[in-house]
């Protein structure tokens, strides 16, 4: 009895240790990318607004700036870290996200989708400052504007990637990047859970010949399309 | 030709085969119940049970196999009906069938419906009878009408389909690779958006991003410094000139 009055209760690193290892924090996304025309972009929202969940109240739309920081450690690869903030909703807390490198282990040939960990926390807008003070410094930035829809855990954004433009505000003067649009078909879950893979390839099916979501490695893109 | 007959008769023989079994499999069985009724238990009747429709789900599997042809596309049809005994028939038959007769014939060739059909075959056919000509021909008219005007409207729903897919198959590309990969290089890595700012910095991240804080604070973000204290610039590779162009452009930020 005595010992326990003397211990404090479980602090919340070690419940945070217990349910990492439990294995019930979602800090895995498994994740396809394909893309879709300007023009047949509408055929395809048609098609999500029928397959998804949100039939009703339709497509939510965001409208969002992203900045990549990075960081260099000791080990050659950089940190990278994501602050995302909503320009249609300046009140909202910004979000800082860190996304691993895809998991490249054993069956990861066999795998139908992209796995990396994901971290994201909610937090005010002095991120940016808070980070630059830490030495991050920023790589690039862009702003997408689309469209999300859901299914079930699987969360499809239809989104449209701008260059931000010197000088201008964000609202206005943006160039986009290309004719398309970015399609992302993503499920963030506990490690482990290869079934999700399954079903979100059954999802990218549907989407066919429309959109073809695949899992693509940034880095080992062909240079050739780089502009 | 002769192939598929040959697969024909192969299947006939098989189902023939597994028929006789299944019949000789209820006879044994209608044998048990008259007359070792007394002792008869249960459970084995229902092993009896088991085992017949064991052997129907083999003949449906046969029916149903590759190889067979589909027999319900064949007719029998009797070339010689005969009212005289035949004993040879008898024979075949186990004694249940006498003579090939005009009465027993339409039974067992299944060519006479089933009761209630042939009943409601009858009335139909009387009330045909009953109608006059010119009310007949009037009624096959309408008949004819209704038909072609839902054919008409049926294969030109098919033509606008047909078009319509023929055309969406024409336009055919919805999505381009190249544009895939350059979106994902870009949200990913940054590529495309890097390189794509002559004066890196200056009128980006801090003015619009961090909106609280004194300006002397606000140009820290712009700064791009490595952990060793040099301008990282454009991964290190930047030209002298753009350093310089760095903290000239923070210094006419526009939002100040």
């Amino acid at each position: 009895m005595s010992q326990d009055w003397g211990t404090p209760a479980t602090t919340a690193f070690d419940s945070l240790t217990a349910a990492l290892r439990s294995n019930i924090i979602p800090n895995q996304e498994y994740l396809l990318q394909g893309s879709v025309l300007d023009s047949a972009v509408e055929i395809l929202l048609h098609r999500l607004r029928g397959l998804c969940d949100n039939v009703d109240s339709g497509p939510e739309t965001f409208h969002d700036h992203e900045m990549c920081f990075s960081i260099r450690g000791n080990q050659n690869t950089p940190l990278l870290l994501r602050v995302r903030r909503a320009l249609d909703y300046p009140d909202m807390p910004y979000q800082l996200r860190y996304i691993g490198q895809p998991e490249i282990g054993v069956g990861d040939k066999a795998r139908p989708t992209i796995v990396r960990s994901s971290i994201d926390v909610a937090c005010s807008s002095t991120v940016v400052e808070f980070l630059t003070e830490m030495g991050c410094r920023m790589d690039f930035e862009y702003i997408s504007r689309g469209y999300m829809f859901r299914k079930g855990r699987m969360k499809i954004l239809v989104s449209k990637i701008f260059k931000m433009s010197q000088g201008k505000p964000p609202d206005n003067g943006v160039e986009p990047i290309s004719q398309s649009y970015l399609v992302e078909l993503s499920i963030l879950a506990p490690g482990g859970q290869d079934v999700i893979g399954e079903d979100m390839k059954a999802f990218a099916e549907q989407l066919k010949p429309l959109v073809q979501l695949e899992k693509i490695d940034y880095k080992r893109l062909p240079m050739a399309m780089a502009p | 030709m002769q192939r598929e007959e040959k697969q024909l008769e192969a299947s006939l023989d098989s189902v023939l085969l597994k028929l006789n079994e299944i019949k000789s499999q209820l006879v044994a069985m209608l044998y048990k119940i008259d007359h070792e009724r007394d002792s008869l238990q249960w459970p084995t009747f229902l092993d009896n049970f088991a085992l017949l429709s064991g052997q129907f789900s083999a003949i449906s599997k046969v029916l149903s196999h590759d190889k067979t042809p589909p027999i319900r596309n064949l007719t029998v049809l009797p070339l010689l009906l005969n009212p005289e005994r035949e004993e040879e028939l008898i024979r075949l038959t186990e004694g249940r069938v006498p003579a090939f007769t005009h009465d027993l014939v339409p039974d067992y060739l299944r060519t006479k419906p089933e009761p209630d059909v042939e009943h409601k075959l009858l009335q139909l056919e009387h009330k045909a009878a009953s109608l006059s000509y010119d009310a007949a021909q009037k009624q096959a008219a309408t008949f004819n009408k209704v038909i072609t005007h839902v054919l008409d409207i049926v294969s030109k729903s098919r033509e606008e389909w047909e078009s319509e897919a023929g055309s969406r198959g024409g336009t055919g590309q919805t999505s381009s690779m190249s544009d895939t990969h350059s979106l994902v290089a870009a949200v990913g890595m940054g590529k495309g958006l890097k390189m794509m700012m002559p004066q890196p910095g200056a009128p980006m991240g801090p003015g619009m991003m961090v909106a609280p804080g004194g300006p002397g604070r606000t140009v820290a973000p712009v700064m791009p410094m490595g952990p060793g204290g040099q301008p990282m610039g454009m991964m290190g590779k930047t030209p002298s000139g753009i350093k310089t162009n760095i903290k000239a452009a923070a210094g006419i930020h526009p939002y100040r």
